[in-house]
């Protein structure tokens, strides 16, 4: 009985983790094993007072409540195909994609017809990138892109590579735009796509379309954007900017996940070949059955987006002038990678020297920030898009994308703020180089012995 | 819409607290502040507003906005996740 008693603690003590992990494998629905508690969560091993606060909104944003709204009569009783031309269900879900059409083609001056649901803006640059070369590839064997387009254009552009085709990947300048003589320069009379992004997902600068429209035109050659990151943020107007093709995202303006959209010029006709092969849907350029729900929150986050672009875009620009005021003034050799003229506001991607990237991502638990796309945050190899600008590799090492969007609150960027000045004061005060750099030695100059 | 006759005070001064009433009813730290501050921001902006078919239409919107937002604060309310935002919790 005695020993009993005294074993009773300890299988208490070894008995608790176990039912811990039968309580949540009892609820599939948490994907993740996470516990949430009343005055903690723990996720992946690493516990946290609340859930974070949100500033990572080049990866996605949070779905607005009007475009949830929108689409949930879509998910309940609306549930028809949209193309299912022999009963009411098949119009209703049919009327509700075109108003939806209607909407996206609104937002960037484009007529209806020209917009083509995809399953997001990867899909749409592979269709664009891979489609025009290869329809066009008898007399056109030669892509120009730049060095800091997101993966899915680079990786398509090496696929294209593998086929034969020829590309440019044209540097950027320091500030991340790109060089229009260069480009100029690098259009041959057998290019077939000029690929550039209209905003940078890790950087935020904002290249000069209607230069580069104009450039393109000129040489009668179609210019692609991924613009999954500039719609509803900056204004886009595809026949001012002479946009041929162009990728669109949902769940970048506070759409669903999972839809997007492929802008087509109709005139002068700009052609693809296909990637899918199926039913025909979206006039042949993309078979599968158009996703109704995921399409109307597409189109009611484009409509939201068209009336509150003003609203947003001062508040967003007051916020990123409050948070890097805020840094700037309490943490010195702060440094802005990309262009802060041509920048969208809602992205602030900084530096920080002599702090270590990893390091201070980990100890800003209760911020959600990134080191810079979402994409590549697994390796641990500093950002490409860095590289390109010509940032030094310590420095790219330590950079942190702060995303700013709709929802942020003026308390949140505060204690962003808060936060992070604190991490990064403690981890100067632990290196070693800070101290070297403070106390004046150049630390380029210093030879380290090899091991 | 044509030929409404604008909204009386006192139907706005009502429509911004019921407004301001469900904005609070949003479980969602982000969502119950965007909803608060966007309403103020409208009303503030739309105080000026003389020509009583503008002042009409901005009414309807405003209407039409309030019942999204019951709807969602509802939606919202059933998916609520247990802990709050770290903004919600006192400052250590």
């Amino acid at each position: 009985m005695a020993l009993s008693r005294r074993l009773l603690p300890l299988f208490l003590r070894r008995g608790a983790p176990a039912v811990r992990a039968l309580s949540t494998a009892a609820a599939p629905a948490a994907a993740v094993a996470s516990e949430e508690e009343e005055e903690s969560i723990t996720v992946k091993g690493v516990r946290i007072s609340g859930r974070p606060l949100y500033m990572d909104m080049q990866a996605t944003t949070p779905v607005d409540p009007r475009v949830l709204d929108a689409m949930l009569p879509f998910y309940l009783s609306r549930y028809g195909n949209p193309h299912s031309r022999t009963h009411l269900y098949g119009w209703e879900s049919d009327a509700a994609v075109e108003a939806a059409r209607a909407s996206v083609a609104s937002l960037v001056g484009a007529d209806p017809r020209e917009i083509f649901f995809t399953s997001g803006a990867t899909e749409c640059n592979n269709i664009a990138v891979k489609g025009v070369m290869r329809f066009y590839r008898d007399r056109r064997r030669h892509v120009i892109t730049t060095q800091t387009e997101h993966k899915c254009v680079l990786d398509s552009c090496r696929y294209l590579q593998q086929e034969g085709f020829e590309v440019t990947y044209l540097p950027v300048r320091s500030d991340g735009l790109v060089d229009l003589a260069q480009l100029e320069d690098a259009i041959r009379p057998d290019t077939g796509l000029v690929s550039v992004m209209a905003v940078n997902n890790e950087i935020g600068v904002v290249q000069p379309l209607e230069e580069i429209g104009r450039i393109c035109k000129e040489k009668g050659v179609p210019f692609h954007t991924d613009a999954a990151q500039a719609l509803g943020k900056i204004p886009i107007d595809v026949n001012r900017m002479g946009i041929g093709l162009m990728s669109l995202s949902g769940h970048k303006i506070y759409g669903p996940k999972g839809v997007g959209a492929l802008y087509l010029r109709r005139r002068p006709r700009i052609r693809v070949e296909p990637q899918m092969s199926g039913g025909g849907q979206e006039r042949g350029i993309r078979s599968g059955t158009v996703p109704t729900p995921l399409v109307v929150g597409f189109g009611a986050a484009c409509e939201i987006a068209a009336q509150e672009m003003d609203y947003d875009h001062r508040r967003v620009s007051a916020l990123q002038q409050r948070l890097l005021d805020g840094i700037r003034a309490q943490v010195d050799e702060v440094v802005i990678n990309g262009s802060m003229e041509h920048r969208y506001p809602g992205n602030l991607n900084l530096s920080f020297a002599y702090v270590e990237g990893e390091s201070l991502l980990m100890g800003l638990k209760e911020v959600a920030v990134s080191s810079g796309s979402a994409c590549t945050s697994a390796s641990l190899e500093p950002s490409y898009v860095l590289r390109a600008l010509g940032v030094e590799e310590d420095m790219a090492h330590t950079s942190i994308r702060f995303g700013i969007g709709r929802f942020t609150t003026e308390e949140e960027v505060d204690r962003a703020i808060e936060l992070t000045v604190r991490q990064v004061k403690k981890l100067r005060d632990m290196s070693p180089l800070y101290e070297m750099a403070k106390a004046g030695i150049d630390l380029k100059s210093i030879e380290w012995s090899q091991h | 819409m044509a030929a409404v006759a604008a909204p009386t005070r006192a139907e706005v001064l009502s429509l911004f607290r019921s407004l301001l009433r469900t904005a609070k009813q949003f479980s969602d730290y982000n969502i119950r502040e965007y909803t608060r501050r966007r309403a103020a921001d409208a009303f503030r902006d739309n105080r000026a507003l003389a020509d009583p078919p503008a002042a009409a239409a901005a009414f309807a919107e405003g209407k039409k906005q309030l019942e999204v937002a019951r709807r969602q604060a509802v939606v919202y309310s059933l998916y609520a996740p247990k802990a709050k935002s770290v903004m919600e919790l006192k400052v250590q």
